[in-house]
């Protein structure tokens, strides 16, 4: 990973005054580069700008009858590269939800609250914790 | 008797002897004295026996009154007794003597009738064998003998016709005291019992008719109401067209028209007219029959109420060709309470059939006072006309329903002959008298007198008057009704007041719009689909808790609705056809009062309101930038309306998973604009409750309460977008 360029974070929420909130948040509190998408659909059509991570929130779908849900969303980003982090976002504090986000391949399921900043920013830092062990793992084990 | 002759016929003998002793003197003299001494005590005892027989005599005399007295005594007393026994036998209550045992000893011809058995036969039997239940005959004499009497006691003797007797008796004793038997007097109630059973049969019967008295009078009453309903609902189906056709003539009248065109639409116009009248006479007399008319009190000025109600015949009145007099008596007190709209009623219906009678010369009306005291004062009203007249013994009829002096006038005339009916109930209804007089071909004079009381109060109408006439034009009005028509109509109407309008065609709609919109005031249709007027005020009033003036557009003027009206806020209604001046008038005073109410309000509880947003979030997280600010905001007005749409349209259609979406999406924005933290809870148990389908009703008070909050949010945040906008 390139440390010169800026961390590259997509967040994804049909809730614009959220998405607008978590924007300021990640803009003040963190240098990264924050792109914002109001659907799924607008999320996979600008995949390729191969963002560092996605927090994706599960109930993409809300009133919008035909819009792709999150789990839907979730896939489809994996199935085109399983290699982007997806933090999955819900209000919804619930077991079977968090488990079925972690089944595809979720890197983690926050729960919205007062409090998701900061746990989504643990988050992004863990993220490029492992990434960077990955990195280092894979520098000693070509060197064994 | 018979000694006595014996005696005699001796003492002539020895009479006899004397003789012839005498002439043997001296042989004889001692013989003589002994014979003669013979003689007397035979004399002696003669006579003794003779006293002893005229004592005996005497006895024997004695004896014989008292034989005689004797047997006139046991003769009287064998009348006596044979009276007392034929008495006893002539009883139809059957008698027995009864012995301690129980057995009759005696017993009167009552007793065999009733028994039809022989006496013979009966003497002797047990008392108790001749009812049907025995064991409660032979308490019977067990009573007599124990208590020595015994009342009423019912039994019933077992005769072909179960004759019911009810016993009395008491036990009768020897002169040492032994009770010899008893005597029992069985009395015959069959009549008794008869009567009875009619009274009670007659009680019963009594009872059902009253029953059915009462169901007939509740069903009777049934009718009166359904037949109010029926005409209410008739006069609505038919005033509803009406009304759009009398308002779209009249709109279509105040256009550039052609003198034929308008004379067409003139004739629709009065036709119109006519018809409403129609309808509301009908209903009137309705309202009579069930009771219902009543009759307002309220301060009003005699003179200028009369003379401008006259002011409506003036154009006909030239028409004809006729004069019209007024004579107004100055001694009335200017303001009187009363009823002016049902005076004018009676006025105008006199006056336009004394107008539709006469083809020349005069109507006169004449006010005079005839009496007054310190409450009251009684007035005459008088309407006369030089018309065709009505003949004498057509006078009576003339105020009965649907009658014209003769069926051939209301082919020239016209007219229903309804108004007089309605005029002589609407008088008498308020305790007034109503006569008329009339000559043929010289034409008739209606005179009814009725009381008003004085007041010194001053009337309004005039001040609200004047308030319209310098009223600044800044109205919006919310109409809600159904009828496309009529929708069409009042937009008419209310552009040509130059207000501004906005239309809603039922109640759910309406209360939407109110919610979203500031109206001054809103005209409400009762009758309309999905949400009728009284649930949409009833509504506003107290889930909205919005005091807005709401007046009653109403086809039907029966007091049921209009009780309804007030019963559920309305301020207000109109009657359609709707006047369009009344319906001006009405909007003014209404708005204005409510903005006078407003401004008063608002200095006392402006400020009380709850706020339901809180910004101090929204500005750490901006650093109070105004732009930030206002995206935000900007953001979640965009947002929150739908929402809050589709969360209550999801109610209503019971789409519980378009509700759990719609709240879903809300909740997130609840904590950035500072709605607490309860609502957020709330929202959360919707959504719950919604996935669940369960608790319906609870989840309608809090989507509502939502929505409450929710809008008033946006109300809050509009303003603060404003102040930003303002500010920078």
């Amino acid at each position: 990973m390139n440390t010169t360029q800026k961390i590259k974070l997509f967040l994804v929420d049909d809730d614009a005054l959220l998405l607008k909130s978590m924007e300021l948040d990640f803009k003040e509190h963190t240098d990264f580069e924050i792109e914002t998408y109001a659907t799924g659909e607008l999320c996979i059509n600008n995949i390729a700008k191969k963002p560092d991570a996605i927090i994706l929130d599960y109930h993409l779908d809300g009133i919008e009858k035909n819009a792709m849900n999150g789990i839907d969303t979730l896939d489809k980003i994996k199935s085109i590269n399983p290699e982007i982090p997806v933090i999955m976002h819900s209000s919804q504090d619930r077991i079977e939800i968090a488990i079925n986000c972690m089944h595809h391949k979720a890197f983690d399921y926050v729960i919205k609250s007062e409090t998701s900043f900061i746990r989504l920013q643990k988050n992004i830092e863990n993220i490029f914790k492992i990434r960077k062990m990955k990195h280092e793992l894979n520098w000693y084990m070509d060197r064994m | 008797m018979s000694k006595k002759t014996i005696s005699d016929s001796e003492e002539n003998n020895i009479l006899r002897h004397e003789i012839d002793s005498l002439k043997l003197i001296n042989d004889k003299l001692i013989n003589d004295l002994l014979v003669a001494n013979k003689v007397l005590t035979f004399k002696e005892e003669q006579r003794k026996r003779a006293e002893e027989l005229g004592i005996a005599n005497k006895e024997n005399k004695n004896q014989e009154i008292i034989n005689k007295e004797l047997e006139k005594l046991s003769k009287s007393a064998k009348l006596a007794s044979q009276y007392s026994l034929s008495l006893i036998e002539a009883s139809r209550d059957p008698l027995i003597t009864i012995s301690p045992e129980g057995k009759i000893t005696d017993m009167n011809e009552a007793m065999v009738k009733v028994t039809d058995t022989s006496r013979e036969n009966i003497k002797g039997t047990n008392f108790k064998d001749y009812f049907t239940d025995p064991l409660k005959a032979s308490e019977v004499y067990k009573e007599v003998f124990e208590k020595g009497f015994v009342v009423d006691y019912p039994l019933t003797i077992k005769d072909n016709k179960l004759t019911d007797v009810l016993f009395n008796g008491s036990t009768y004793k020897d002169d040492k005291g032994n009770i010899l038997g008893a005597v029992i007097v069985a009395r015959d109630i069959t009549e008794q019992k008869k009567n009875e059973k009619e009274l009670i049969e007659a009680r019963v019967f009594a009872e059902l008719a009253t029953e059915l008295a009462e169901v007939a009078k509740a069903k009777a009453e049934e009718a009166v109401k359904s037949k109010q309903q029926f005409l209410s609902n008739m006069s609505h189906e038919i005033r509803t067209p009406m009304n759009a056709i009398i308002g779209f003539t009249k709109v279509v009248l105040k256009t550039d028209l052609t003198d034929k065109q308008r004379e067409y639409l003139n004739a629709i116009k009065t036709s119109g007219d006519a018809l409403i009248v129609l309808i509301n006479d009908i209903l009137d007399l309705a309202k009579v029959d069930a009771g219902k008319m009543t009759f307002e009190k309220t301060p009003f000025k005699l003179a200028t109420s009369i003379s401008s109600m006259l002011h409506l015949f003036e154009i006909k009145i030239q028409e004809k060709n006729l004069q019209l007099i007024k004579n107004f008596d100055k001694n009335i007190p200017e303001v009187l309470v009363g009823d002016p709209v049902r005076l004018h009623q009676i006025i105008l219906n006199l006056v336009s059939n004394a107008l539709k009678f006469t083809n020349e010369g005069s109507i006169t009306v004449e006010v005079k006072l005839i009496k007054q005291n310190e409450e009251k004062v009684n007035i005459e009203f008088s309407v006369k006309d030089t018309g065709i007249g009505i003949e004498g013994y057509k006078l009576e009829k003339i105020f009965e329903n649907f009658q014209q002096a003769s069926s051939g006038t209301s082919r020239i005339y016209g007219g229903t002959g309804l108004g007089l009916a309605i005029v002589k109930q609407l008088v008498e209804s308020q305790g007034g008298s109503i006569e008329v007089t009339s000559e043929p071909m010289v034409g008739s004079t209606f005179k009814f007198s009725l009381e008003f009381q004085k007041t010194k109060e001053v009337t309004l109408k005039e001040v609200d008057q004047i308030e319209i006439s310098y009223q600044n034009k800044n109205i919006k009005v919310l109409v809600v009704e159904d009828i496309a028509l009529n929708q069409l109509l009042m937009k008419t109407l209310l552009d040509d007041f130059g207000f501004e309008r906005d239309i809603a065609s039922n109640g759910k709609i309406a209360i939407e719009k109110i919610q979203d919109n500031n109206y001054d005031v809103i005209l409400m249709d009762l009758q309309m689909p999905e949400m009728n007027g009284f649930d949409a005020t009833d509504y506003i009033r107290n889930e909205l808790k919005s005091n807005i003036p709401i007046i009653a557009l109403t086809a039907d003027v029966t007091t049921v609705d209009l009780e309804k009206c007030t019963a559920v806020g309305m301020n207000d209604y109109i009657a359609k056809p709707v006047d369009e001046r009344v319906l001006y008038s009405k909007i003014i005073k209404h708005v204005q009062r409510a903005r006078l109410f407003d401004v008063a309000k608002k200095e006392n509880s402006l400020n009380k309101q709850i706020r339901q947003t809180n910004l101090t979030y929204l500005l750490s997280k901006t650093k109070a930038n105004p732009d930030t600010m206002m995206e935000m905001i900007s953001l979640y007005l965009e947002q929150t309306p739908p929402l809050i749409l589709s969360m209550k349209e999801s109610l209503v259609n019971q789409d519980w998973n378009l509700l759990h979406s719609s709240v879903h999406k809300m909740i997130p924005s609840f904590s950035i604009v500072g709605i607490d933290k309860s609502f957020e809870e709330m929202a959360k148990k919707i959504q719950a409750y919604a996935t669940s389908s369960e608790q319906t009703d609870a989840i309608h008070d809090m989507v509502l309460t939502l929505d409450e909050v929710c809008t008033q949010a946006c109300k809050e945040l509009k303003e603060e977008y404003l102040k930003l906008k303002n500010n920078k």
